[in-house]
């Protein structure tokens, strides 16, 4: 048993001479909360299990941070997975996985939060555990253990890593982390299996080890079924019927990591119905956060941070029925002050370059845009409502206002897509690097990335196979022959990295045993080139007994049980289906801020509407 | 007060011209003190960083020092240009793992504050591993920190090494006279600078236990700056567990 006292900070330092960035390790950080130990009686561990980099980037964690220090009896600290190079000088002296505020041992807390964000952490999720000194297997933890809870978007199917945590958060944490923890403060001294039991009546969490899923003798899922009285068989995601205050004294890192700026979330949820896209289905319904309250907490937040730039965060920033007024707003107040904005995600059209012009007057790095496929017809099975003709009217638009590096975004391995739609992205790159060219002259740069399309739950995609091998590397050989030269740069994935993401994504319990055996046979940092080992999965794949070819190049049937059903996005399965039904004929469903496509959000969150939902809907 | 601030910018030179015509026979000594009576807006920072914050590069805490000031409400002086910085000028950049006891940083503002007002102002606003023991105003035209700056003393404490073991490797350098060590940097690849020369001084110093403990003088001119890590590489005792600190600058003047 590791003691769980505070690391002293000459043990740690001790280290740091070995490693690279050491200021990963070491916290300090100007916002950082540091509560007395023993004046708070229930401690809370917030993990993101990838490198500090992105942890500290990761803005789902900043509000749990901010929402449980709120509360005068808990305490939030914070943990990150160390990058190779430091968990193994960690691991030579024996030192723990500790969290950054009071370098106390991660097993030293009463609950430790680890996000599953997304399915390349499922390794790491393994390697954070050990590193802490914790077993991996909820069956093998007890009492004397952190609960452990996942949450995030990775929980719409936690079926791969079901067997690792004690419980997960469906849907929106702000409220429902409260609740949990203060249901188990209220238990915390009963075994954990009665622990877990008295969380049962928490709505939106989802215990694993109240649920047996069974098999057809075929091997495909047949059911999961609740194995106690108390547990639902259903489990609808939680929802903020209003958007909660985004928090505004953000951690300040003194170390450079990927998104250092402060963040205002202007509007969770999208409306586009893109067939591919699981945040865009598991996030509905559109809240929109007031334009007054979005101008007065980035003052607030400048106010607290001292940051230089802040991100006003959305799935389709210019979907905000304000965003122009509100920018104008923002730039105004902050007149004179040195503060830049930056707009993630827009939507191709002209409307965009509008708001990114007013937003960089004079400097013109990139211009990233997603058209997603390459013609037409393509876009209109993903329901991607653009066309190529007014796509090259909005890059002309880019070049003639002074951008030079255009990024395009594209996905080859879609449903019904031949190598035809993949000509058809070289003949648009190429088209819109002759536009660049011209306006913009030889400085011009078009920056290619196309990554393999995976299936993933809750989407209308759900029942679509992974496009094999053979197909993909004949497209990227096709697309890395035709787009080359000056000016041109193309990204593409490693099939065998997309095969694992594939896998993980719309696996069952039975992946349990073969993300461990894939973190035994050392893969870790399975989003990470340099890191990962492809190798370490595909020896776990032979030795599992899984046929996993099956799982992934599969068609499902429309009647079939999946291993996520019993977990609710509020979207209903009916609606997925009759989407991908209407994909198959080429049809396009349009913006549901325009008119009810009836998704299942409205009927399945009775009496929760408010005015910042944009559900056209509402009253009826 | 516009008017001095139009003449501490764009107009200074022009001013500088009037008074070159109209005091013609003026001395160089009266002709700086009369642009001296102008409120100067360059402002001198002592501080000190330690344990979390000698764990940065010289470019973040750069950034670390521009968002406190920025927290403190203290109106920095921008450059110009699409991505205006503002003014901040360290004496030497810290190597990172190296924390620092009296370093020395020139801001320049907007508009003018008492340094007590600065200090006020900057309280609670810095990250918790960084303090400030001085703020004062200095001449605008004084000549920049890191011309100045001549030398830098360190203190290093080592651990798993023995005090003798630190001694004779202390001697064994000292008896050189010269030490060939490879350049940093890419762009530097396969080329060589001599050590010994950078530096000026190194002697066995106390420490608490469980550390040995070695001072050291290092040049710190343009071009010729010598780096504590390459000098504990010298001495072979990179590879121990060693906390590093630069406990003064020394400049001309």
């Amino acid at each position: 048993m590791t003691s769980l006292q505070p690391i002293a900070w000459e043990t740690i330092e001790a280290l740091l001479h070995r490693v690279q960035k050491p200021g990963r390790y070491v916290g300090g950080e100007y916002n950082a909360v540091h509560k007395p130990w023993d004046a708070t009686d229930t401690h809370i561990c917030l993990a993101f299990p990838d490198i500090y980099d992105l942890g500290m980037s990761n803005f789902a964690l900043a509000i749990l941070y901010d929402r449980l220090n709120a509360q005068p009896t808990f305490l939030a600290e914070r943990a990150y997975l160390p990058a190779p190079d430091m968990i193994a000088q960690m691991r030579r002296a024996g030192m723990p996985l500790y969290a950054l505020e009071s370098y106390r041992p991660v097993a030293a807390f009463d609950l430790l939060a680890i996000s599953t964000a997304y399915e390349q952490l499922y390794t790491n999720i393994l390697e954070f555990l050990d590193l802490a000194g914790l077993p991996l297997r909820a069956a093998d933890r007890d009492a004397t253990h952190p609960l452990i809870v996942g949450g995030g978007h990775g929980t719409f199917n936690p079926e791969p890593v079901a067997a690792f945590f004690d419980v997960f958060v469906i849907g929106e944490a702000e409220d429902v982390i409260v609740e949990l923890v203060n249901t188990w403060r209220a238990v915390r001294q009963l075994p954990r299996e009665r622990q877990l039991h008295a969380l049962l009546n928490v709505p939106g969490l989802y215990i694993p080890r109240f649920y047996q899923p069974s098999y057809l003798p075929t091997g495909e899922l047949s059911a999961v079924t609740p194995t106690d009285a108390a547990a639902p068989p259903h489990i609808l995601k939680r929802l903020m019927p209003t958007l909660p205050p985004t928090p505004r004294r953000q951690l300040v890192p003194n170390v450079e990591v990927t998104h250092n700026r402060g963040v205002v979330e202007i509007q969770r949820g999208c409306t586009r119905g893109c067939r591919f896209c699981q945040a865009g289905m598991i996030t509905r319904p559109v809240r929109e956060r007031p334009a007054a309250e979005i101008v007065e907490t980035v003052a607030a937040i400048v106010d607290a941070t001292g940051y230089e730039e802040v991100a006003l965060l959305s799935l389709s920033s210019a979907d905000h029925s304000a965003i122009k007024p509100l920018l104008e707003n923002i730039l105004e107040r902050f007149k004179g002050r040195h503060l830049s904005l930056s707009l993630p995600s827009l939507r191709l059209e002209s409307f965009s370059v509008d708001l990114a012009d007013m937003l960089s007057p004079g400097r013109r790095s990139g211009f990233t845009f997603a058209p997603e496929s390459g013609s037409d017809a393509l876009r209109r099975r993903i329901n991607k409502d653009i066309a190529t003709a007014d796509l090259l009217a909005v890059a002309e638009e880019v070049f003639n206002r002074g951008w030079r590096t255009l990024k395009l975004y594209f996905m080859m391995g879609l449903p019904g897509e031949t190598d035809d739609d993949i000509e058809a992205i070289i003949e648009l790159v190429r088209r819109v690097q002759r536009l660049g060219l011209h306006i913009g002259g030889r400085k011009t740069e078009i920056h290619v990335s196309v990554s393999t399309f995976v299936p993933k739950p809750h989407t209308t995609f759900q029942w679509e196979p992974l496009a094999d091998r053979a197909t993909i590397e004949r497209r990227q050989v096709l697309l890395r022959e035709q787009l080359r030269g000056r000016g041109l740069r193309l990204a593409w994935n490693s099939y065998d990295a997309t095969r694992v993401e594939a896998l993980l994504a719309r696996g069952d319990r039975r992946l349990n045993a073969v993300v461990e055996t894939a973190w035994r046979n050392g893969a870790r940092f399975d989003a990470w080139d340099e890191w990962r080992s492809l190798e370490a999965w595909e020896r776990a794949f032979e030795s599992s007994g899984v046929d996993v070819d099956n799982d992934l190049y599969r068609r499902r049937a429309e009647d079939e049980v999946l291993p996520w059903d019993h977990l609710h996005s509020g979207v209903e399965k009916r609606f997925l289906r009759y989407d991908y039904r209407r994909s198959q004929a080429g049809e396009l469903l349009a913006d549901c801020r325009d008119g009810c496509h009836a998704c299942g959000i409205l009927v399945n969150y009775p009496g929760l509407w408010t005015a910042e939902w944009k559900c056209p809907m509402h009253g009826e | 007060m516009s008017d001095a601030w139009r003449m501490m910018n764009g107009e200074r030179k022009m001013a500088n011209e009037e008074l070159r015509m109209t005091h013609d026979e003026a001395s160089g000594a009266e002709r700086l003190s009369s642009i001296s009576n102008l409120p100067s807006l360059r402002y001198r920072i002592t501080f000190a960083t330690q344990r979390t914050l000698a764990y940065v590069s010289v470019l973040e805490l750069g950034k670390i020092w521009e968002r406190s000031l920025r927290r403190a409400g203290i109106p920095l002086k921008y450059g110009q240009g699409y991505n205006p910085r503002p003014k901040l000028h360290f004496a030497a950049p810290l190597p990172v793992g190296c924390g620092c006891e009296a370093d020395l940083l020139d801001v320049w503002l907007e508009s003018p504050l008492t340094p007590e007002a600065l200090l006020t102002a900057l309280t609670g606003a810095t990250p918790p591993d960084l303090s400030v023991s001085d703020i004062r105003r200095v001449p605008e035209d004084e000549a920049a920190l890191s011309e100045r700056l001549s030398a830098a003393e360190y203190r290093v404490w080592l651990r798993e090494v023995a005090p003798e073991e630190v001694s004779s490797a202390i001697a064994d350098f000292l008896d050189s006279t010269s030490l060939s060590l490879p350049k940093r940097g890419h762009k530097y690849q396969g080329q060589t600078y001599d050590l010994r020369p950078l530096v000026e001084e190194l002697h066995l110093e106390n420490a608490p236990a469980p550390w040995s403990g070695l001072g050291m003088r290092l040049r710190a001119r343009p071009g010729a700056t010598g780096r504590p890590d390459e000098v504990l590489k010298a001495l072979h005792l990179s590879d121990v567990p060693q906390r590093c600190t630069r406990t003064r600058l020394i400049l001309d003047g």
